[in-house]
């Protein structure tokens, strides 16, 4: 991951949503064929991508058998306690995940210490790594003969349903809340602070009415933003939910158990609900999150936090934190290495010759090549989409904004089981066939597309969110002046904002990577066996009870996504692009 | 800057041109596959076994006929739900392992067409539907699969009887699947109903195990593992399951059969409805059954029963003969299950435990 101060999604996230540009009328959009063209381009893409296979998860949802599902919500115990183990589980972790995102943003941003680098790229590590790395590691440490748990300190814990889920799910999660405020803090203006500072207040007295107060929008973003990851995760509940059932998994076992899958799309509708609300309220409360710069960059700089009465506790339990992360991780790579880690742990390569021998490869390659070939249509798109919202576009701009950022909105389990019921066999319309099949083996490229139209569509809103954060600091005279000119849009596109938005494009394209690499939940959907996808492949293990070879598997999967960002710092360097535009 | 520029253009371009072209290859595509029913494949394989048995078995298939076979590892629920959900178009032919109680619901959804291969002669008429809509590949008895480290801690013999189970000392230390995503965790709901004689009395003995589950897991072979590692005492398996785990190093597992009769499935063999490749699958089916096919299983660990009585058998298959078996009424399970499972989930699954 970047190691610079870009806060690669959620910060961008909670940016606020684009400013109208109020009285001041920007010319020459109707008239520009070209901007139109790629509007209505756009458009269709975005419909294909997300609002088709939305449509028809609620037309299945309510169709007899999904009514039937939706009617027995309310009736049915089971049905009740599932929504509400939803709901609970949302609410612990995005509390959770946050609280510990805060901390060690604060850390970070506000404390002196050495080496911050390390400790950021710690922060970061669960991003980059499948979302069953976690679960499967927590099952062998803090599991009922877990490592830890059992062997060293001679407890037996039930990792199993509500604990353990909040453990893995906030340990996944907090990276996005951590990168969120640390955006967030970083571009905080160190005014206001100076100046209860020299009006006599102490430290804490300013952190308490002063900086907590400026930074409540972005922890009220990251709630919400890791409560909605949270409802919408699948495999940790599939994993070691245990009796504890929720709407994610109830969907899929509404699928795969009971072979219905209207009752399966009428469960996901009910996780769109809060879904969908917790984004709109995310919006909401973005917009008015004034206390940040308009410009993004913070007048004068902080003073670092260096007495140690406060730095001491902080950095104990920051580090106590990462140590977490630091053993979790280390397990997966020890793992990968040992017979059966905790039971049996003498040294093998059997697990990688296992999936060398043919059942991993195919799956590495072509996970790989679906991610490279998603991840610039993801960063182009992206950037095509803050650019017509933010510059070109005055009507509908809210309209094209949301539809962008549904794909990342909707919980994965939705956009999984919407694709599976949508592209399976041609889309028609008016009885034309348009869309000829594109998930599922029978389909063109053996389900190829549906895979990439998939990543597009999960990793896209973020570089959109960067997009619109870094135009907007963009003044609109430029683009007047070009388009004043004479030049065409998609001329002032090139020549003016492309330059300029180009380091957002590039984090656009590494976040998109690591998304496609480890996605998961709706991909489990669509899988063919012309594309084997390393994350559902490392489910079967995990289900089976292979944890080495789940291991092994996560631990190859980590490598590729550091080695392919790696190389995308690389290229930023080389291009310059690193460097702030000019 | 500039070069950059215009490769950022040329890229532009082609995204919109990708997104077009999307539309433009309607039609040409559907006839190349679908149009054959040759006997060269390829041939798409869902596969209800282990991953590295389900490789092995079209590994060798192909090395056999030379014909081209691709699977998809698929538990019964999942293949069912795929297959009905590209009826008109399959993406498979051939649906390979699984217990055929799955097999019957996609019987009566019109997922798979009879075929009798002639290699099926040998298999005892017990182990294939009389309709030919399947035919038994293997035979796997459920049994208890125990970790005796574990139960020696908790001072419990190796369980022999179904109400061995119900013992106070084994509160959360049974491992059992969700009936309604896993048919082992079926088979033994279904074993519960014969043997106790109802539906009633079947669903009073889980619940009277109910606080002696650690928990439901959603996957058939978990509870296997979960044992192994000794997280609970004893795990409800298929028992080649636990000697496969076994093999595989968890050496603290011990296997046993309930004296009282235990369930046992038939995994099985069938034709999707459809099939593109109807010759060349019908040449799979014909390896599948055949004692060739049927020995791949050892070299990977897989000690299932093995239905062609000209298979090799091993001393780490189950001996059938020593075992109680409950007379186990395939097409009657799967009417029950949808129900059935339904009432599980909402008796005895959610219910909270003591």
């Amino acid at each position: 991951m970047t190691s610079s101060a870009t806060p690669l999604t959620a910060s961008s996230l909670t940016q606020a949503p684009p400013a109208r540009a109020s009285g001041r009328s920007r010319t020459h959009v109707k008239q520009d064929p070209v901007t139109t063209t790629i509007l209505v381009a756009v458009l269709i893409v975005l419909v294909m991508l997300v609002l088709l296979p939305l449509g028809r998860v609620l037309g299945e949802a309510l169709s007899a058998d999904g009514l039937a599902v939706l009617s027995k919500l309310a009736s049915s115990r089971t049905n009740r306690s599932t929504v509400l183990n939803t709901l609970v589980l949302g609410t612990v972790v995005g509390t959770i995940g946050t609280l510990v995102g805060f901390l060690l943003a604060y850390v970070q941003v506000r404390v002196a210490f050495r080496g911050k680098r390390l400790f950021h790229l710690i922060c970061l590590l669960p991003v980059v790594s499948p979302p069953f790395a976690v679960a499967t590691a927590s099952i062998t440490l803090f599991g009922r003969n877990g490592i830890i748990s059992t062997q060293l300190l001679g407890q037996e814990w039930n990792i199993y349903g509500l604990p353990g889920l909040t453990l893995v799910l906030s340990l996944s999660f907090f990276p996005v809340a951590y990168m969120n405020l640390v955006g967030m803090l970083r571009s905080l203006d160190p005014a206001m602070e100076e100046a209860a500072a020299s009006l006599g207040a102490s430290k804490f007295t300013v952190f308490r009415t002063v900086t907590l107060p400026m930074v409540v929008p972005g922890l009220g973003a990251s709630f919400l933003l890791l409560f909605t990851e949270a409802i919408a995760d699948l495999a940790n509940p599939l994993v070691l939910g245990g009796d504890y059932t929720v709407l994610a998994s109830r969907a899929y076992i509404a699928i795969n158990g009971e072979y219905n899958i209207a009752a399966g799309a009428a469960y996901s509708l009910v996780l769109l609900v809060p879904a969908l609300l917790v984004f709109l309220l995310q919006r909401y409360w973005s917009g008015r999150s004034s206390t940040v710069t308009v410009t993004g960059k913070p007048t004068g700089s902080f003073e670092l936090l260096r007495a140690n009465v406060a730095r001491i506790p902080l950095l104990a339990v920051s580090v106590a934190v990462l140590a977490l992360v630091v053993t979790v991780y280390a397990a997966v790579v020890v793992g990968a290495f040992v017979e059966i880690l905790g039971v049996n742990n003498s040294f093998t390569l059997r697990h990688f010759e296992y999936l060398l021998s043919g059942i991993g490869n195919e799956s590495m390659i072509d996970t790989t090549i679906l991610a490279l070939i998603a991840t610039p249509i993801a960063g182009i798109l992206g950037m095509l989409v803050a650019w017509l919202v933010v510059v070109r576009m005055r009507r509908g701009a809210a309209v094209v904004d949301f539809l962008g950022m549904l794909g990342l909105a909707v919980p994965g389990t939705v956009i999984g089981i919407g694709y599976l019921v949508t592209f399976n066999r041609p889309v028609a319309l008016f009885g034309v066939n348009i869309i000829p099949p594109l998930a599922t083996g029978s389909a063109i490229a053996g389900g190829a597309v549906a895979i990439v139209m998939v990543y597009v569509a999960r990793s896209m809103p973020a570089g959109q969110r960067s997009g619109i954060a870094s135009l907007q600091q963009i003044d609109k005279a430029i683009d007047e002046a070009s388009t004043s000119l004479g030049a065409s849009g998609a001329q002032t596109f090139r020549r003016v904002t492309l330059p300029l938005i180009r380091p957002a494009f590039l984090t656009g394209l590494v976040y998109a990577f690591a998304r496609s690499m480890t996605t998961l939940s709706p991909i489990i959907f669509i899988t063919t066996p012309h594309t084997k996808i390393m994350t559902s492949q490392i489910l079967a293990e995990v289900d089976a009870g292979r944890f080495g070879n789940a291991f092994a598997f996560c631990t190859i999967l980590i490598l590729i996504v550091m080695t392919v960002i790696g190389g995308l710092n690389l290229l930023i360097r080389g291009t310059g692009a690193g460097r702030e535009p000019r | 800057m500039r070069t950059f520029s215009r490769y950022g253009t040329a890229l532009l371009t082609a995204v919109m041109a990708g997104g077009l072209a999307l539309s433009g290859c309607a039609g040409t595509t559907d006839s190349d596959s679908s149009a054959s029913g040759s006997a060269e494949g390829p041939i798409t394989i869902a596969c209800g076994a282990m991953e590295d048995l389900c490789q092995a078995w079209t590994d060798k298939f192909t090395e056999q006929t030379g014909i081209q076979a691709t699977y998809v590892r698929l538990s019964s629920g999942e293949t069912v739900a795929r297959l009905a959900s590209a009826k008109d178009n399959p993406e498979f032919d051939v649906w390979h392992g699984g217990p055929v109680d799955g097999y019957g619901e996609a019987v009566n959804q019109g997922l798979i067409e009879p075929y009798t291969s002639p290699e099926a002669e040998k298999i005892p008429d017990e182990y294939k539907d009389p309709d030919g809509n399947w035919t038994g590949v293997y035979i796997g008895a459920l049994g208890f699969c125990s970790n005796q480290s574990q139960l020696d801690k908790l001072g419990v013999d190796t369980p022999t009887s179904w109400d061995d189970l119900l013992d106070t000392k084994l509160k959360g230390q049974i491992s059992v699947a969700q009936p309604s995503t896993s048919g082992t965790a079926f088979t033994t709901l279904w074993t519960q109903v014969t043997r106790l004689g109802g539906e009633d009395a079947g669903m009073e003995y889980m619940k009277s195990m109910h606080n002696n589950v650690l928990q439901y897991s959603k996957s058939g072979t978990a509870p296997g593992q979960i044992a192994g590692r000794g997280e609970a005492a004893v795990g409800l398996v298929f028992s080649h399951d636990c000697v496969k785990y076994q093999e595989e190093g968890m050496t603290d597992l011990v296997v046993s059969f309930p004296e009282e009769g235990t369930g046992y499935e038939v995994g099985g063999v069938a034709l999707v409805a459809g099939s593109s490749h109807k010759e060349a699958a019908q040449a799979y089916i014909d390896f599948a059954i055949s004692a060739e096919g049927q020995n791949v299983g050892q070299t990977v660990g897989s000690y299932q029963v093995l239905t062609n009585p000209d298979a090799d058998t091993s001393d780490k298959m189950a001996n059938l003969d020593d075992i109680n078996l409950i007379d186990y009424d395939f097409a009657a399970a799967a009417d029950a299950k949808p129900d059935l499972t339904a009432r599980f989930d909402e008796e005895i699954a959610a219910e909270p435990k003591e």
